[in-house]
């Protein structure tokens, strides 16, 4: 009995999923512009979008779990389930984050800042996005490979983090930037160490979904392959 | 050597473990009280079966353990029910019917030369779609239909063995009282369960069933659902269902049957685990069909 229109909804479902992608990229891009260019406008429009997000991905929930109690989905579809619930979890968080991001940026933008501690921010910022673009392009095209590429990446965001930490912790001798800033700054660091680590999730998930195997085994797996050549 | 952040010590010894947890080795964990010693294994080695020139299905081998539930699925006309047919010496009884391979119970092949067949149905016990109560007869006399074909009873041990197989049948409470009325007074679902307890009566070792529940309404079919459950504590069982969620809910292996091109054998096209089947299958056209993308 071929379930055509279930898995209409499917479809459906992961087009709603892809959409909140693109809406979490789109913050996610202004944040970066915002801190490049020390701009507060362009961040003040994403102001209290967070809650959008949230609706947007407590709609998915439900949509998820109704599928669930009509269809009874099993192998590829329940994963795909699954998969959807935590990716929009993973945007969701991800775009609040943004968010807070672009809120720290309209309220110190009087503030003043220091050089080297602010180009590892813009640096960091676009290397968090890139990841996020990343591991949503991973899931869009079911690209398993991609999602190991993840990994490469987020460790050059861990050296990013403890960079930074370190000039806020030792700031340099002369301009310190204001104190708001800098205890403002940490909180932005954390937050895009968070975005970039969901990107990572991202990819971990769509190996989930496409192999069932949790993403050090299926990678085991790989290896094994590889091996064996 | 770190992989992913991982040492390679440690992904070795991940591996090990998994090689020793190798599916068809690993035994599932059920919520089962100890196995009654009843029940047995069945082995089926590289079996054929045909009706007359047409093989049906063709180099089966799985392994049917003791103490749990074994469904098989498949689309129509895959040879499930042939297969199950064959487990208790009811296929050669249709015109043409013979077989290749062995089919082991308890370490014994039931093909073999000098195995009475009867016997062997007496030990591998059959329920079948439509419910078959004997029409004439009441519910006790249904019950024991069975037995009074071998040995004398005392009476006494006969209503023993009435209220238990309809206990285990989880039919008791609903025909107590009125034994003595015909079994066809009986609900498609009660009936259904009647023939489960006549089955029983004759103490099998090993329960076939070959779509049980498809001709009953959700609660009947609940309710023998509810009954395999119990079943499953002291005998092994096999079912047939086109019912994928039933297979899902009331298994501990799935066994899918499938035929690649039209008039070719059925072949078994996977077995394995009812968790690892309806989660993550092993192949392609398993996991098509259980998501329902053909059959």
């Amino acid at each position: 009995m071929p379930r055509e229109t279930f898995h209409q909804e499917l479809e459906a479902l992961v087009g709603d999923l892809l959409e909140l992608g693109e809406e979490v990229k789109s913050t996610l891009s202004r944040m970066v512009e915002g801190l490049e260019r020390r701009d507060a406008e362009v961040c003040r429009g994403e102001l209290g979008i967070d809650a959008r997000f949230k609706l947007r991905g407590a709609e998915i929930d439900e949509e998820c779990m109704i599928l669930q109690a009509r269809q009874a989905p099993v192998a590829r579809d329940l994963r795909l389930l699954y998969t959807v619930q935590t990716v929009a979890n993973h945007l969701v968080r991800a775009g609040t984050l943004g968010e807070h991001i672009c809120r720290v940026v309209v309220d110190t933008a009087g503030e003043e800042k220091e050089e080297a501690l602010e180009s590892v921010l813009i640096q960091m910022a676009k290397a968090a996005k890139e990841l996020m673009d990343r591991g949503l392009a991973v899931f869009k095209s079911r690209d398993i490979d991609g999602a190991r590429d993840l990994r490469a990446m987020d460790d050059e965001v861990d050296l990013m983090y403890a960079e930074a930490m370190n000039l806020i912790a030792n700031p340099p001798t002369g301009n310190r930037g204001s104190p708001e800033w800098r205890a403002k700054a940490a909180l932005v660091v954390h937050y895009l160490e968070r975005i970039a680590d969901h990107g990572v999730s991202l990819g971990n998930r769509t190996v989930f979904l496409v192999t069932g195997e949790r993403i050090e085994n299926a990678m085991l797996q790989y290896r094994e392959r590889g091996d064996s050549k | 050597m770190r992989i992913f952040g991982e040492t390679k010590e440690r992904m070795d010894k991940r591996q090990a473990d998994r090689r020793q947890g190798a599916p068809g080795e690993r035994e599932v964990q059920t919520r089962t009280a100890p196995a009654v010693e009843r029940a047995q294994e069945m082995v089926v080695e590289n079996l054929s079966a045909y009706y007359g020139n047409f093989k049906a299905i063709t180099d089966v081998s799985m392994h049917i353990r003791p103490n749990k539930i074994t469904a098989l699925i498949g689309p129509s006309g895959c040879g499930k029910s042939t297969f199950i047919r064959t487990l208790n010496r009811m296929h050669e009884v249709a015109p043409g019917g013979r077989i290749e391979g062995r089919v082991l119970l308890d370490g014994e092949d039931i093909y073999a030369r000098d195995v009475d067949p009867v016997r062997v149905r007496r030990r591998v016990g059959m329920v079948f779609q439509k419910p078959n109560p004997f029409p004439t007869m009441s519910i006790y006399d249904n019950v024991v239909a069975g037995l009074k074909l071998t040995r004398r009873r005392k009476k006494s041990e006969l209503d023993e063995i009435v209220e238990r197989t309809l206990r285990q049948a989880a039919l008791w409470d609903e025909v107590k009282n009125k034994l003595s009325e015909s079994g066809t007074s009986l609900s498609g679902g009660q009936q259904q369960r009647l023939c489960i307890a006549r089955t029983l009566a004759v103490e099998p070792e090993v329960i076939l069933m070959d779509e049980p529940a498809s001709a009953l309404d959700p609660i009947s079919t609940q309710k023998i659902e509810d009954a395999m459950e119990e079943l499953k504590e002291r005998y092994t069982v096999v079912i047939v269902t086109h019912n994928m969620q039933q297979a899902a809910r009331i298994s501990d292996y799935t066994g899918f049957f499938y035929i690649e091109n039209m008039g070719d054998p059925g072949r078994l096209w996977e077995f394995d685990e009812t968790d690892k089947i309806f989660s993550n299958p092993g192949r392609k056209e398993t996991e098509d069909y259980v998501t329902g993308r053909f059959g």
